[in-house]
């Protein structure tokens, strides 16, 4: 069993990705039809083109007679071509049933290969199973907190109206008729989310739900009384 | 600083009516790395772009009903470039199929007497946060990857405490209403990120709790 450094596992991705971009653009119907396209080289020059350069970021920086053969090439190497011709010749040799009975065992062959890796199975290498599951790149439970963050600022200190402010103990100052807020501070509820933050939190108040005084529950208690549509 | 597209008609009737689709996700510190080396790989080529941006979020309390929210932007790394000012609204149900999260979307730019001009008018700020990360882009398609962070003395943005240890993942587009289209390449770019991150529709009112 090999296992394959992230970094090559990427690049994999991101062939794949870009064969995906390149397929679906040659499927477009707008796209026309290449075959019936000719490309003939009018200049051909051994200085170095910037604009091509910067064009083809890099890689070809020099439009001469030593690319042409490979970037406008329109047909394979000659003995390409004669194994290609030799293939056909085969697969017309060997008459429909056989071929489809060695499609079916090419599908199933595929099959079994797909189930293997998506099923892996218990008496496989333990330790393989390990390595898989312990790197995962993602915590769902992080996502929802973020995105909790910023559709309605959950986890975010509640602001006060402008008026005077306590330059410090944004905490503690009451809450004036000001607007309404989007946020309960739930002291037990939101613990959830910020336990999972291992990062230094200062004896500040908002990031720590044991810390919260009850003064602020007594000014939502107050607040309660105007319409308050994101309460629960 | 964000700037996804302004309309260029002004925003009077008859403007056009953009929608943002939306799917979102979050990727660990650790895995940070390989999801922008992947990114680079899948994006159009442009020079890595990095921002810092301080988000303030406005309310407008009417008389009944849900109060009306504007959400204020300003680079802090290009600190004369416009304020931003951006309103979402609910997202759009009905089409379960449909793989994005869309919502009404107004975007203007405006001047740096922007607080100022919500406080007069009667808004009042309910929370801010600043974020801070990469972005990239695929034809029409935005991706941001950014570090949020709370502020812990209003007004004070170098004072900042990390709400996370992850970074937010969103894949957003700006498109005109109907353009069912989008959330499929949406989808589909997904699809190639994974499995480092799910990128998916998460609807906000459900993160309540």
């Amino acid at each position: 069993f090999v296992s394959f450094r992230p970094s090559v596992l990427d690049n994999f991705a991101l062939l794949s990705g870009q064969l995906n971009t390149i397929n679906k653009l040659l499927k477009n119907e707008k796209t026309p039809s290449f075959r019936n396209q000719v490309i003939i080289p009018l200049l051909l020059s051994p200085d170095r083109d910037e604009d091509l350069a910067k064009l083809t970021e890099q890689r070809v920086p020099v439009f001469s007679h030593e690319i042409v053969p490979d970037y406008l090439r329109t047909k394979p190497d000659p003995e390409v071509e004669e194994q290609e011709k030799q293939l056909s010749v085969e697969a017309a040799r060997i008459g429909p049933e056989v071929a489809q009975k060695q499609i079916q065992t090419l599908n199933k062959l595929c099959s079994n290969l797909l189930e293997k890796l998506n099923n892996p199975r218990d008496d496989r290498d333990s330790e393989s199973a390990a390595i898989r599951q312990s790197k995962p790149s993602f915590n769902p439970a992080d996502t929802n907190a973020l995105v909790g963050a910023v559709a309605f600022g959950k986890g975010l200190s509640k602001c006060r109206p402008p008026g005077p402010v306590a330059p410090g103990h944004p905490g503690q100052g009451p809450m004036m008729s000001g607007g309404p807020t989007l946020q309960q501070v739930t002291i037990g509820g939101g613990s959830g989310q910020q336990a999972g933050m291992g990062g230094p939190v200062g004896p500040q108040q908002q990031g720590q739900p044991g810390k919260i005084p009850s003064s602020i529950k007594t000014n939502i208690k107050s607040a309660s009384g105007s319409m308050h549509p994101y309460n629960r | 600083m964000e700037a996804p597209p302004v309309t260029s008609m002004p925003v009077t009737g008859g403007a056009v009516n953009m929608m943002e689709y939306l799917l979102q996700g979050s990727v660990l510190d650790q895995a940070l790395e390989s999801l922008l080396h992947r990114l680079r790989g899948l994006s159009d080529n442009m020079d890595p772009e990095t921002f810092t941006d301080h988000e303030l979020v406005y309310l407008l309390k009417g008389q009944q009903g849900n109060p009306f929210i504007l959400r204020a932007r300003r680079s802090l790394s290009h600190p004369t470039s416009p304020w931003h000012l951006r309103y979402l609204g609910q997202p759009e149900v009905g089409d379960k199929s449909r793989h994005a999260l869309v919502r009404n979307c107004v975007d203007v730019a405006a001047s740096h007497s922007l607080p100022e001009f919500l406080n007069e008018m009667g808004f009042r700020m309910d929370h801010e946060f600043t974020a801070n990360g990469h972005i990239f882009r695929k034809g029409v398609m935005k991706i941001v990857v950014s570090k949020l962070s709370r502020i812990l003395v209003p007004g004070n943005t170098e004072n900042t405490e990390r709400l996370s240890l992850s970074y937010l993942v969103e894949l957003s587009v700006l498109a005109p209403a109907g353009q069912d289209t989008v959330s499929e390449d949406m989808r589909s770019f997904a699809e190639q990120l994974k499995p480092l991150v799910h990128l998916e529709k998460i609807d906000p009112s459900k993160q309540r709790h």
